[in-house]
């Protein structure tokens, strides 16, 4: 899924790194948001193949909702060494999601790290319909 | 929002206390370096940090301030402790991300025409990058005893000399420390990369003191003109990321039960007498005896990068460690408010701490003339060493600044770098550098930060902190 640019633009943070990202409806958000944390996160190599994982993430409202499920994405590269390829939001509420992950095992022969990102954040979260479109501020620390 | 700001003196400015805020804010900096202040929103975050509950006296902010995500880098607040709270977000997710000088008995000329080895060899010997994993792999069991000892489960392991902890800030480890309370992920993450430098601003250096402006304290540190040192800068690693990303998600949901209505989420809080405070002061902790432990490790290896490459002994080397101080952290202290002692929850996010001379804190060595405050600038100018003095004690709750301060965007830093060598330029100037990462260079590059000299002056002037002595780059390796 890294060998094309996901619909981001960056956004001037001084110590920071931060990201705008559109989407057609909440499901396309949170899945071009979580393309475009990989895309910035890992160069990989596209031919490979993916194990398909399913996960569940719950939130308070969208905005912790979009914290928490792109935690746990950055969860699966730092901590279990697991790069995610594929993203489908299977179903979303404000409160919760389901998604289907492609995934493919972390092997440096195959995957360079192009920025290390330590986590992401709080500040200045936004998830908002802008008249058709959704959009969404994140700002991560690295 | 608008930000007003008031000029108290050449090193002071004031937020008057407007709106929401609980106290006003205090900003050391000087007209220079107010000019970048004032153009991002690291001003906002000041008065932001002035309303959370318990806040005692100023928000402060120290010359190197810049725009971080909830609290500023270089932000500084104290907290009572029954009223108050205490923030993730006002640690940082590097938890004790720190510098520790080493002095080796080297004069600089001598190890001038190995430096290219040097350097190769350090790069070799110490694991650097993102995602970095040692050759280290701790057992659950050994992970919660790093843990709850610090620096001193390395010191057992044979990494370093009991000497060392005596020269490490809270002997390298923090009290209350509860492994029970960390999480499996943070667990998972940190077992591999103790021993590790780390990407980012994180590295490790080779300098030569090439100025001393205050001898008998330089003395008494055991510094002189035409000495080799060695200034490693890295944190807790993956496993404080883990804990700081744990509890800010828990404390997201106790605001909102606790209607505090905070100005960013980020500044997410528990009271620090809560059930949840206390829970997170005691992962905090397990994850600054982790930095602790981690940069003992990583001195341990590039002495013995050291002995191999210039093939003398550990007697020969006589590579001593001079301190190691933590500038992402909130501590339990004993300040004076009003006169009155009083114990207080101080945080600081990118802050050091700078204890004046005579403070019982201090070990015996240093009692007379004051805590090292180590401050690293960017890799191509100078890193300081400066003594903690008087005034912390009066303006900062015992704090000073922690490095150069960003003032360009890592974005903004690639573009300006577009088509230059920056590990040229920086040959040119005599720093050989080894990077890990493309980027790294390019986003760390000296005209990324602010005039590191400016920011010490401040300090300096201000009476944070007493020069003591100028440390000029020749080496550097980063992730």
């Amino acid at each position: 899924m890294n060998s094309s640019k996901p619909d981001f633009t960056f956004l001037d943070h001084t110590a920071d790194l931060g990201i705008l990202v559109k989407g057609t409806d909440l499901k396309d958000l949170f899945e071009v948001a979580a393309r475009s944390m990989m895309y910035i996160m890992v160069k990989e190599n596209p031919i490979q193949t993916t194990d398909t994982v399913r996960i569940s993430v719950a939130g308070q409202d969208l905005a912790d909702l979009m914290v928490r499920w792109l935690s746990e994405i950055l969860y699966m590269l730092e901590g279990e060494h697991v790069v995610v390829r594929n993203v489908r939001i299977a179903k979303i509420v404000p409160s919760h999601l389901n998604a289907i992950l492609g995934t493919v095992p972390f092997d440096p022969a195959m995957h360079e790290i192009l920025c290390e990102i330590k986590a992401v954040t709080y500040h200045q979260i936004e998830v908002v319909k802008n008249n058709e479109h959704w959009e969404a501020k994140i700002i991560f620390d690295l | 929002m608008d930000i007003k700001l008031e000029k108290i003196d050449d090193y002071r400015w004031l937020i008057p206390k407007s709106g929401r805020m609980r106290v006003p804010g205090l900003i050391f900096s000087n007209v220079e370096l107010i000019k970048a202040v004032r153009e991002d929103q690291s001003l906002i975050q000041v008065a932001n940090v002035a309303t959370l509950p318990g806040v005692i006296g100023h928000s402060l902010a120290m010359p190197d301030i810049h725009w971080g995500y909830g609290f500023p880098i270089g932000g500084v607040a104290a907290f009572d402790l029954d009223e108050g709270v205490v923030s993730p977000g006002g640690v940082g997710y590097d938890i004790n991300c720190g510098c520790r000088l080493v002095t080796p008995r080297l004069p600089a000329d001598e190890i001038r025409p190995l430096m290219r080895d040097i350097v190769s060899a350090l790069f070799k010997d110490i694991p650097t990058g993102v995602g970095s994993t040692g050759p280290i792999r701790l057992s659950k069991s050994d992970e919660a005893d790093v843990a709850a000892s610090g620096a001193a489960w390395a010191v057992k392991k044979g990494f370093g000399t009991a000497e060392d902890l005596e020269r490490t800030e809270d002997h390298g480890v923090m009290d209350g420390a509860d492994p029970s309370v960390v999480s499996e992920r943070a667990i998972q993450r940190g077992k591999d990369q103790l021993g590790t430098l780390g990407s980012g601003n994180h590295f490790l250096e080779v300098q030569v003191v090439d100025q001393i402006y205050d001898s008998e304290t330089a003395n008494a540190y055991g510094l002189f003109e035409g000495q080799t040192t060695i200034l490693i800068h890295s944190g807790s690693r993956g496993f404080g990321h883990q804990i700081c990303d744990d509890f800010l998600k828990n404390m997201a949901r106790e605001v909102l039960k606790e209607s505090l209505n905070l100005p960013d989420r980020q500044l997410a809080c528990a009271r620090i007498k809560s059930d949840l405070g206390q829970r997170y002061m005691s992962a905090m902790a397990c994850a600054a005896n982790y930095a602790w432990a981690n940069r003992q490790i990583l001195m341990h290896w590039a002495k013995e990068s050291l002995q191999r490459v210039l093939s003398v002994s550990p007697r020969e080397l006589g590579m001593k460690l001079l301190y190691d101080v933590c500038h992402n952290i909130a501590k339990k202290e004993q300040h004076t408010v009003d006169g009155t002692p009083v114990t207080l929850c101080v945080h600081r996010k990118g802050a050091t701490r700078a204890l004046p001379p005579g403070h019982m804190l201090l070990p015996e060595i240093y009692r007379n003339v004051g805590q090292p405050v180590l401050i690293p600038g960017d890799m191509g100018t100078h890193s300081y060493v400066l003594a903690g003095a008087e005034g912390a004690m009066t303006q900062s709750f015992g704090s000073s600044c922690h490095g150069a301060g960003r003032v360009l965007s890592r974005s903004k830093a690639i573009k300006m770098a577009r088509g230059r060598a920056i590990h040229r330029e920086l040959e040119d100037k005599g720093i050989f550098v080894l990077s890990r990462g493309k980027k790294t260079l390019k986003e760390e590059m000296p005209e990324a930060y602010k005039d590191v000299s400016q920011v010490i002056e401040v300090v300096h002037e201000a009476g944070l902190a007493l020069k003591v002595a100028r440390l000029r780059p020749v080496g550097v390796i980063k992730g």
